[in-house]
């Protein structure tokens, strides 16, 4: 708050604006004043989420006092300042630069993807600009395959939106800008990669130049309707529009203005258990199998909804359930909740892109959540954010955010969890004792020693961090299933409770987050067992393989809880008509009409409200505010600061690391046709000589009980003794990898067995 | 008006007209006598001279009045809307749709449907394009709005068929390949108005 004040920001202030008196905050633009006061002030370059872009000159205004116009959008508003948005002067300058904007610009709206939402289209149309009358010399622009998407220049005019967002939002940085005056154009410097994290800056071109190559030409904009919806793949819940004509899906788009989406929420969306119908006898054997199973497996792609009834059901009969990944997040929050006194971390991810430090530690972020590593780009390119990466290998995709890498040995995460404590807690009053203690007994060295990382490398971490205030911690996947994951929990609970930091556990895929509020988990799989989307005595199947179907995610209504703590709605934009989860439940004698009807039932002890689904929201305003579902009240649980000191592990050597490629979370994302890739044991070179394997090598292993038949790639890009092991296309046997996700594997029975030529 | 003429059944009173009709033959030689005066007297041979006349005029004065339906067919109004055509180029034989969706948007009975697609050439693919008939109106919105004059209605007014898909197709309403010479522009519904050259505005060609 300190600098703030200094800079008087935050101040009250009054601005007229085409006299309506405004009152707001200093430090907000002329055009946040007026949109949130209601006044229309045209843009074609503006993007919200972004920094101002000021490439388009629409949005000038006139400010009493001051010579010539000037541009709303990066202008902050002075108090009392008299600002004119519509004057005759002001509309023929923008009726000009609509006239410039249309030079040479095809006029063949009739084939465009863009036509119907185009914003071009739009204010041309707007500003009355019936004929071109200007032109240049034109070019020869052909046009451009990028793989998910594809570039026509001869249809961009240049608002640089695209720039940003790859720059700012997503952080790939594949998109440049070319200056030559008129024959400017967008270059994509990184084409190799195919980043699908590009359709976000499709999504936000105004007009026809960047477009899904799936999409292009197959149907406009006008004809599809929205459903609006939450992305269900990898836990950050993101907003999105399903569009659907004649019960097909033909794309994603989002309210790209205001929100992100990753790649594989934008293609992942083409899964559905379809020409399913009702056969009763099959849905009397799967009532029958979970009437009389022992234990219920499920893998955490399920809605919070269906979760609520299979705790009705464990409620009613005893049934274990089962499911590893929100279990081991569930006992990492309740440790973590010991210290914070709070059922979830107290950080958000906005306050992750305002940070001036970001932490992120034990989780391949890019892969495990790309909306948290998006607002971990924020962060370092807004605010310069130093970002330091803690994991046993590098991420190449991270190099251009992370200011410092650190390595660790792979099983020494409580080890780094302690010096992080170390380096960065300062000992308080409010300190319990035992605590106190235990950071005095903690010996640097041997930390050091353990974990891999020196302590210069802790001293630079620290030093980097010193004048600065406001940082983040992001912890993910590799610390849940670890054997000593509630240590680690307490200890990076101090970070948040006694060092101010920002702290959001990343909740594995799927709504693991929302099983680990809703449901009574157990650890072991008893007895029989009825697995859902995951393999068991009796299967219940949205993937098409089981003994009993089950609507994909795009089929059903139901609820999710987003990485921001927020409860999402997700509605049906597929038809299906077989049977439901709640239509086993009712049989077994639960009663509600519809799934839905457990929405307002989920439980307000863990910070659910009682609200209907119908009654929940799902947009975001003028200025951008969210309002989809609610914010998760915080709970308070109770404290108990008892913290064990760090235990010693042995060395691991080269290790598998249960890792899934970027945009593929799951066999739903498997299934998806737009998201390629074959699954491939991928490793580095020293991995490959130390375990004796060679490229191209078929090996086979098992992993808590799952065989894996893999082809053993190596990969000179990768540092580390790792290889890593992707398990989305293991379709119903995904759901039962439950241990630490390094693992060391043994390779000798089977390296001899080569590939056929 | 009112329905009193209508209601007056009192035929006396009217301004009715009685024929001069003779007695009705009486005696069965009488009859005779009158059945066989009308028959011998000739007048059945001015109908047959008539008729005979006609039929030399029609076939050695080229004179027909009549057309050999299934065979000819009258000409019919360019306005008339019958079953759509889609037309081709004239230069290069493609066909004229672009894919643009009009058509689709504006049907009020909803009875339009296309896919489309990315083509090899990088152009919009019509992949699919049915009209379901069963629902068509014939209103003329789709031609009227093609921006392309790509479909427009067609003089077939035989709309009798085993199967309404006989006419559904795009393949079926396509101008054959091989007829394209025969390819009338059309001059009905969404034609160019008549003074439509006086109405168009370059683009500025600087350069």
């Amino acid at each position: 708050m300190s600098i703030h004040n200094s800079l008087g920001l935050g101040k009250e202030i009054t601005v007229t604006i085409n006299g309506k008196e405004c009152k707001s905050t200093f430090g907000k633009t002329i055009l946040e004043i007026a949109r949130e006061n209601g006044i229309y002030i045209p843009t074609m370059c503006y993007l919200t989420k972004t920094q101002p872009i000021g490439s388009c000159r629409m949005c000038l205004v006139n400010v009493e006092g001051v010579e010539g116009a000037i541009l709303s959008c990066q202008e902050k508003a002075t108090d009392g300042a008299v600002v004119m948005t519509q004057t005759p002067e002001l509309y023929r300058e923008r009726q000009n630069i609509m006239k410039l904007y249309n030079v040479n610009h095809p006029l063949e709206c009739g084939v465009c993807d863009q036509s119907g939402e185009c914003d071009l289209q739009n204010k041309t149309l707007e500003f009355d600009v019936g004929d071109q009358p200007f032109t240049a010399r034109d070019q020869h622009r052909p046009v451009e395959n990028w793989g998910h998407v594809s570039y026509d220049p001869a249809l961009c005019i240049m608002c640089e939106k695209c720039v940003r967002v790859s720059t700012e939002i997503t952080g790939d940085e594949a998109l440049q800008l070319k200056f030559g005056g008129y024959s400017s154009t967008i270059v994509n410097v990184k084409k190799e990669k195919n980043y699908a994290s590009l359709g976000e800056a499709a999504a936000v071109c105004p007009v026809g130049a960047l477009v899904d190559t799936d999409f292009k030409y197959r149907t406009n904009a006008w004809e599809l309707s929205k459903i609006p919806s939450s992305c269900s793949h990898c836990g950050g819940g993101c907003q999105i529009d399903y569009e659907v004509k004649r019960d097909t899906i033909y794309r994603v788009s989002n309210h790209a203005e205001f929100s992100t989406l990753c790649g594989a929420g934008r293609y992942g969306f083409d899964y559905a258990n379809e020409g399913v119908s009702k056969e009763r006898e099959s849905f009397e054997k799967a009532v029958d199998a979970v009437r009389n199973a022992q234990s219920i497996v499920f893998a955490p792609q399920i809605s919070n909804e269906e979760a609520m009834i299979l705790q009705k059901i464990k409620e009613k009969q005893g049934t274990k359930l089962i499911c590893h990944e929100a279990r081991a997040y569930q006992k990492f929050m309740q440790a973590y909740g010991s210290i914070t006194g709070k059922n979830l971390y107290g950080g958000t991810l906005k306050k992750i892109s305002e940070s001036r430090g970001v932490i992120v530690f034990g989780t391949r972020i890019n892969n495990d959540a790309p909306n948290v590593k998006y607002h971990i780009n924020m962060a370092s390119k807004w605010h310069r954010a130093r970002v330091a990466y803690l994991h046993p290998m590098r991420d190449e995709e991270m190099k251009n955010i992370v200011t410092q890498f650190m390595q660790y040995a792979p099983g020494s995460e409580e080890a780094v969890a302690a010096q992080l404590v170390l380096a960065l807690v300062g000992k308080t009053e409010e300190m319990p004792q035992n605590v106190a203690s235990l950071l005095e007994t903690l010996d640097p060295e041997a930390l050091a020693a353990q974990s891999g990382i020196s302590s210069e490398e802790i001293a630079l971490l620290q030093n980097s961090l010193i004048k600065k205030q406001g940082f983040s911690l992001v912890a993910g996947s590799d610390l849940y299933a670890h054997p000593r994951a509630e240590n680690i929990a307490k200890l990076l609970a101090l970070l948040e409770r006694y060092a101010g930091f920002n702290v959001v556990c990343v909740p594995p895929a799927g709504n693991a987050m929302g099983v680990s509020l809703i449901c009574d988990l157990d650890d072991e799989v008893e007895g029989t067992s009825v697995g859902y989307n995951a393999k068991g005595d009796f299967t219940l199947s949205a993937l098409g393989d089981g003994d009993l179907d089950m609507p994909a995610m795009n089929q059903q209504e139901g609820t999710l809880v987003s990485n921001d703590k927020r409860l999402v709605p997700m509605h049906v934009a597929k038809s299906y008509s077989g049977y439901l989860l709640n239509d086993i439940a009712n049989a077994l004698g639960l009663e509600a009409e519809y799934t839905i009807e457990y929405t307002a039932a989920l439980p307000e002890a863990q910070g659910f409200k009682a609200e209907a689904f119908d009654d929940l929201p799902d947009y975001f305003d003028i200025t951008g505010k969210e309002h989809r579902g609610y914010l998760l009240d915080e709970v308070s649980v109770p404290v108990d600061q008892r913290i064990e000191s760090v235990e010693r592990t042995g060395k691991m050597g080269p290790v598998v690391y249960h890792c899934n490629p970027v945009e593929q979370f799951s066999p739903f994302t498997a299934k998806c046709a737009a998201i390629t890739g074959e699954a491939q044991l991928v490793g580095s070179a020293a991995f490959a000589e130390e375990r004796g394997l060679s490229d191209g090598q078929k090996v086979s292993f098992e992993i808590d009980g799952v065989t894996f038949n893999r082809v053993f790639k190596i990969d000179t890009s990768m540092s580390g003794n790792i290889a890593l092991n992707p398990s989305y296309d293991m379709g119903l046997s995904a759901a039962l990898i439950s241990s630490y996700r390094f693992k060391s594997i043994d390779f000798s029975a089977t390296k001899n067995e080569e590939v056929g030529s | 008006m009112g329905l009193e003429q209508f209601k007056n059944r009192n035929v006396g009173t009217q301004e009715y007209k009685v024929l001069d009709l003779q007695e009705s033959p009486k005696t069965p030689m009488a009859k005779f006598a009158q059945v066989a005066k009308r028959t011998f007297k000739g007048e059945l041979f001015v109908g047959l001279g008539v008729t005979v006349r006609e039929m030399i005029n029609a076939l050695f004065r080229g004179q027909m009045h009549t057309v050999k339906y299934p065979l000819e067919k009258l000409p019919i109004s360019p306005r008339y809307r019958a079953i759509h055509e889609m037309l081709r180029l004239l230069e290069s034989g493609h066909y004229r749709c672009i894919g643009c969706g009009l058509c689709e948007k504006i049907c009020i009975s909803n009875c339009i449907t296309m896919e489309t697609r990315y083509d090899e050439n990088q152009r919009k693919e019509v992949s699919e394009y049915t009209i379901n008939f069963g629902r068509c109106i014939f209103c003329g919105y789709c031609a009227e709005v093609c921006p392309e004059l790509a479909i427009v209605h067609g003089p077939r007014y035989e709309t009798a068929s085993e199967q309404r898909a006989s006419f559904s197709l795009f393949e079926d309403m396509l101008t054959p390949i091989d007829k394209l010479s025969l390819q009338q522009e059309y001059d009905g519904f969404g034609a160019v108005s008549p003074n439509a050259d006086e109405n168009i505005k370059k683009t500025p060609l600087a350069y």
